[in-house]
């Protein structure tokens, strides 16, 4: 018989043990990177990992009460969680900058970063109000609301600015794409209101998630080889690289049409051909539009393109930071430089900045190797994977939808971070979850974690 | 519409991601080593430490060559704050702009390199290391300074080692060292041994024994932070090595004896060698006129004095001794005499009218044997027996018998280390020249010319020429009876010994018992009436020598004397060759004299000789 009392009984253990050895983890690598001799003490206020100590002592305290609170609060108090949220967004607008930003609220000597903390109310106030509109998914209200909740933060936080974070709030598109959402009802306003179209639905708003990825990849190549020029092994040919992508368009739309007319009827051909001839003008246009636009961009965005995509190399200028991390995650070797023994990156050496925050996977990588890394992967894979788990096992979409939030936004500050210290993804400044020095974000993603592990845990309690 | 399905594309993108991540890790941590190099590029700095140079020795234990601290002022701009250039200007004894062109003199000394992305071109110079502002100063100088440098963050005095040569002498034998170019840093015969500001012999001693001289550079890895300061030994210290200086070199030279003859050769051209015969080590190696090797100690002095001494009509720098290549003259005769007895053409009875029709000659009685052949440097005796061993009569014609003749005779010659480099520890030798058959086939063409056309070469003129280095070894080698060392002059270096190279004996093609007569003959032309250098007479040693008075188409004649003392276990063999300065007698061997007494009596009693020789300008022009 289960007692409704015990709340460790249906706690997810193993997610809560991925993250207490990430926490444990990323303090020991705190330690070991902010090491001071003179300050020696784990518990020394004075240094980051003292600070850090107290952040996840905090946060497992904020954890408790999470658990204690009933989980149905959370529901019904999505919408003022959310607004509480946006107001301290704008409150922090009114903050001093620091770094040029104003992303930094002061409690005294502390400060918290209400962006962290955004990404709570959203989730929450996302999941539920998805989950009450189940059957209406495709309604153009839906389309509105869903993005609307998005975008008020989004936009705030844009005004500070943070880029990193407004990129981290995509990954709700992740979570719209998975409950089905459509953005057909807009699209089709646009479409349907030329004379003579008169579509029902497009693979553009329901499949947005994979045309994402085929835009992203398209626009990657068009940004390779627009510069460059090819002559087919013809002298004096120089064919611009840009028609070589529009002709590499055009090819895959009649691989495509060969595909489709070969598996369809007569009449779905003609529909075939003309999916087709939309797809390839709207990625020639698509490409066209990138290949001017990068040219009209400021020099240093343009710059800091052209560094993630190897066009140039400048690793003692504009590609600093993110070199001397590769070059501290490379030296680490198969073993590693071993404990303390980060020659690059440790804060002393101070060869790699922001090495306890932002690039912290830097200093872990230089000490523990290889071996160190695949592990540190596997463990927030595994993470992902426990959190994607649970969040099919729920009976409730309210659970499901929040469960996804977590999972995704824990995504994209993995796949970021990680990818910004190997080299796969420009200089953004975003935190490795449970890991990185700092508050904010420590209690912010130990929220989001306790909430889920909460919520999970009362998912038979939704059948009472 | 379930959408369930859709959980798959999400998870495969976040396996893929996973995937694509372990594997790039594999490539940078485990393959790809581009990171691993980069990285010691950044962080790990090696340091080399230069021990001190070697200190040399003289043959008595004086030191000739010791090291001395300078100081140089060491800026770094980093850690400057407020500085005040009048004030630190006046401090140096210089004007602000002076100060001021230096600051970007060092920068732009540094070069710069092409950043081709940014095109722009980057300063190599770094605001965080120290570069020298003042180079070389000595302890006076910068005992002016260092009091007042705590007025002035970001200067400071650092220590650095530089030659110091207590006796002035010797310059072209110990040689200099001078900061090496950046040629020699590239250079593959270096195995990139040298850095920027690295010293290097350049000439003599210093030259020849760089690689004992500079001893052994240490290493230190050290990791360094961004802002440069030293963090740690690398690897605790597992790959570094210590600086070792080289040990003490003792060379054969008699550094007092070097000192004297440099005073004897003053405002004289020419050369002094003193060689010790039983060991060939070189005593001393005068080279006139020479100059104070502490004039070219450190960048400042090189760079104020070497144009002046390089342009010196005197040419300071030429090492005479071993570079000039001069006909030897009488001297000639001696060689001339042991390749007759050896090859049987004459006995030591054999008399020679005096016949002055084949040759000029002076008046002297009548040379009846090889003893007074020597004595009397008779020429036509030395016509006529230089033409036996030429002309053998073992081929048909004269042409043809020459030719085997002087090719015998070129094979004596070289036994005696004569036309060729001697294989000695140091670098500017030149050969000298024994012409054998080849070299008058070139002139005259094959089989078109004889004795009669090349008879000059008997008494020393002509095509033969010497270094005074061989002709020293040549006196060494008529004092061992036959055998030489070859001349050298480091005895060891530290507990070495002799080196092994310097330890063969080398043996003439002449036997040992027809020296004695030549020596008597030798003893003769110093000690008894008649013989032509009655002016190295010394009643308390007996000297044996010959003269020589080289015949110069441009000017007047060279003198010239060799010489070994004492006759019976002789301790020094000598070569004096002074130009324009006419008879072999009456300026060569006197000087010869007055270094064999110093040597081997550590005094000259007759000052009046001494006076006479110091006091003389030969220079002759």
């Amino acid at each position: 018989m289960r007692k409704k009392n015990d709340i460790t009984q249906d706690i997810d253990w193993p997610l809560l043990v991925c993250y207490l050895v990430l926490v444990t983890m990323g303090l020991t690598t705190v330690y070991s990177t902010a090491f001071n001799s003179e300050h020696s003490s784990l518990f020394d206020m004075a240094m980051p990992y003292g600070k850090q100590v107290m952040w996840i002592g905090v946060s497992l305290f904020l954890g408790l009460l999470v658990f204690l609170i009933d989980s149905s609060i959370y529901r019904k108090f999505a919408l003022p969680i959310y607004g509480v949220t946006l107001a301290l967004l704008v409150i922090v607008l009114f903050m001093p900058a620091i770094n040029g930003a104003h992303a930094w609220l002061g409690f005294g000597g502390f400060g918290i970063q209400p962006a962290e903390f955004a990404k709570i109310g959203t989730a929450l106030l996302l999941s539920s109000y998805l989950s009450t509109v189940s059957m209406h998914l495709q309604t153009m209200k839906t389309v509105l609301i869903s993005n609307t909740i998005i975008l008020v933060p989004v936009v705030l936080i844009m005004l500070q600015p943070d880029a990193g974070t407004v990129v981290v709030f995509t990954s709700f598109l992740f979570v719209l794409y998975r409950e089905g959402l459509s953005y057909d009802p807009l699209i089709l306003k646009i479409t349907n209101a030329f004379p003579g179209i008169r579509f029902k639905q497009t693979w553009l708003g329901t499949h947005f998630i994979p045309i994402m990825f085929y835009v992203v990849f398209l626009c990657i190549v068009t940004l390779l080889i627009s510069k460059t020029t090819f002559g087919l092994f013809i002298p004096g040919l120089h064919i611009p690289g840009l028609v070589g992508v529009i002709i590499a368009i055009a090819a895959l739309g009649g691989i495509v049409y060969w595909l489709l007319s070969r598996m369809s009827s007569k009449r779905e051909k003609k529909r075939a051909f003309i999916v087709v001839i939309i797809g390839f003008l709207l990625s020639t246009f698509m490409s066209l539009s990138v290949s001017f636009l990068f040219n009209g961009l400021a020099p240093h965005q343009k710059s800091r393109i052209e560094l993630v995509l190897g066009m140039v190399e400048d690793k003692d200028g504009e590609d600093y930071n993110r070199f001397r991390a590769m070059a501290a995650v490379g030296s680490g070797g198969f073993a590693g430089k071993g404990y303390k023994g980060a020659s690059l990156s440790s804060v002393r050496a101070n060869h790699v900045p922001e090495s306890e925050t932002d690039f912290i996977f830097s200093p872990f990588a230089e000490e523990w190797g290889f071996i160190g890394s695949v592990i540190l992967i596997a463990v927030y894979l595994f993470m992902l994977f426990r959190i994607l788990l649970i969040a099919e096992r729920q009976r409730n979409r309210y659970y499901r939808i929040y469960a996804y939030s977590v999972g995704m936004i824990l995504f994209y500050h993995f796949a970021i971070n990680i990818g910004m210290n190997i080299g796969f993804v420009p200089v953004i400044g975003i935190p490795l979850p449970f890991f990185s020095y700092g508050g904010s974000s420590m209690m912010s993603f130990s929220i989001l974690l306790f909430v889920l592990l909460k919520l999970d845990s009362q998912r038979r309690d939704m059948l009472y | 519409m379930n959408f369930d399905s859709r959980r798959i594309v999400i998870i495969t993108f976040i396996t893929t991601i996973g995937v694509i991540y372990g594997f790039r890790l594999f490539y940078m941590q485990v393959i790809d080593d581009t990171w691993t190099l980069e990285a010691q590029r950044i962080a790990e700095k090696r340091h080399q430490i230069t021990p001190p140079r070697g200190v040399i020795f003289d043959r008595n234990g004086k030191m000739v060559v010791s090291n001395e601290t300078y100081y140089n002022l060491m800026m770094q701009e980093s850690e400057i704050t407020n500085l005040d250039t009048a004030a630190f200007a006046k401090l140096i004894g210089w004007t602000p702009k002076e100060v001021r062109a230096r600051f970007i003199e060092i920068r732009e000394g540094e070069g710069t390199y092409y950043n081709k992305n940014q095109d722009r071109t980057t300063s190599n110079y770094q605001s965080v290391r120290a570069y020298p502002f003042l180079k070389e100063l000595t302890l006076d100088e910068i005992a002016n300074i260092a009091p007042h440098l705590d007025k002035f963050p970001g200067f400071r005095e650092e220590p650095t080692s530089m030659r110091k040569y207590p006796y002035k002498s010797g310059a072209n034998i110990l040689g200099y060292i001078a900061e090496v170019n950046k040629e020699d840093i590239v250079d593959t015969a270096y195995h990139n041994y040298y850095r920027s500001g690295d010293n290097m012999g350049r000439a003599g001693i210093e030259r020849y024994y760089e690689q004992t001289l500079r001893g052994q550079k240490g290493v230190k890895y050290i990791v360094t932070s961004a802002l440069n300061n030293a963090l740690e030994s690398f690897a605790g210290g597992k790959y570094d090595t210590t600086a070792l200086q080289s040990p003490a070199m003792k060379l054969g030279l008699d550094i007092e004896l070097q000192a004297y003859g440099e005073k004897l050769m003053q405002n004289k051209k020419g050369c002094i060698v003193a060689v010790e015969p039983s060991t060939g080590e070189v005593l001393s190696m005068i080279s006139a006129p020479s100059y104070d090797p502490n004039l070219l100690v450190g960048k400042r002095n090189i760079k104020q004095n070497y144009p002046a001494l390089l342009l010196d009509e005197g040419r300071p720098l030429f090492p005479r001794p071993l570079a000039s290549e001069y006909p030897p003259g009488s001297i000639f005769k001696l060689v001339q005499s042991l390749i007759a007895l050896q090859e049987g053409v004459i006995d030591v009875n054999t008399g020679f009218p005096c016949n002055k029709s084949l040759v000029g000659c002076h008046n002297h009685g009548y040379p009846s044997d090889i003893m007074k052949a020597v004595q009397f440097s008779c020429n036509p005796y030395y016509y006529q027996a230089v033409r036996k061993i030429i002309q053998q009569g073992k081929k048909k014609t004269a042409f043809a018998d020459a030719e085997v003749g002087l090719n015998i005779w070129a094979e004596y010659m070289y036994s005696f280390g004569l036309g060729q480099k001697l294989p000695s520890d140091i670098t500017g030798q030149r050969p000298g020249r024994i012409p054998d058959s080849k070299y008058y086939d070139k002139w005259y063409g094959h089989h078109q010319w004889a004795f009669s056309t090349i008879r000059s070469v008997s008494i020393g003129q002509g095509e033969v020429t010497m270094t005074p280095l061989q002709m020293a070894n040549l006196a060494a080698i008529i004092a061992n009876k036959g055998w030489f060392y070859t001349p050298h002059f480091v005895k060891s270096v530290g507990n070495s010994g002799t080196l092994p190279e310097f330890r063969k004996k080398n043996y003439t093609m002449v036997d040992a018992k027809y020296y004695p007569p030549i020596i008597e003959g030798m003893r003769r032309v110093v000690n008894e009436s008649g013989g032509t250098a009655i002016m190295a007479r010394n009643s308390e040693i007996i000297t044996c020598g010959k003269t020589g008075t080289v015949q110069n188409p441009h000017g007047q004649d060279h003198s010239v004397f060799i010489a070994f003392a004492p006759l019976n276990n002789p301790k020094i063999a000598i070569a004096v060759f002074i130009e324009n300065a006419g008879f072999g007698g009456t300026w060569s061997a006197p000087t010869a004299s007055l270094m064999i007494e110093k040597y081997l009596n550590r005094a000259v009693k007759d000052l009046a000789k001494e006076k006479r020789i110091m006091d003389a300008h030969l220079s002759g022009l």
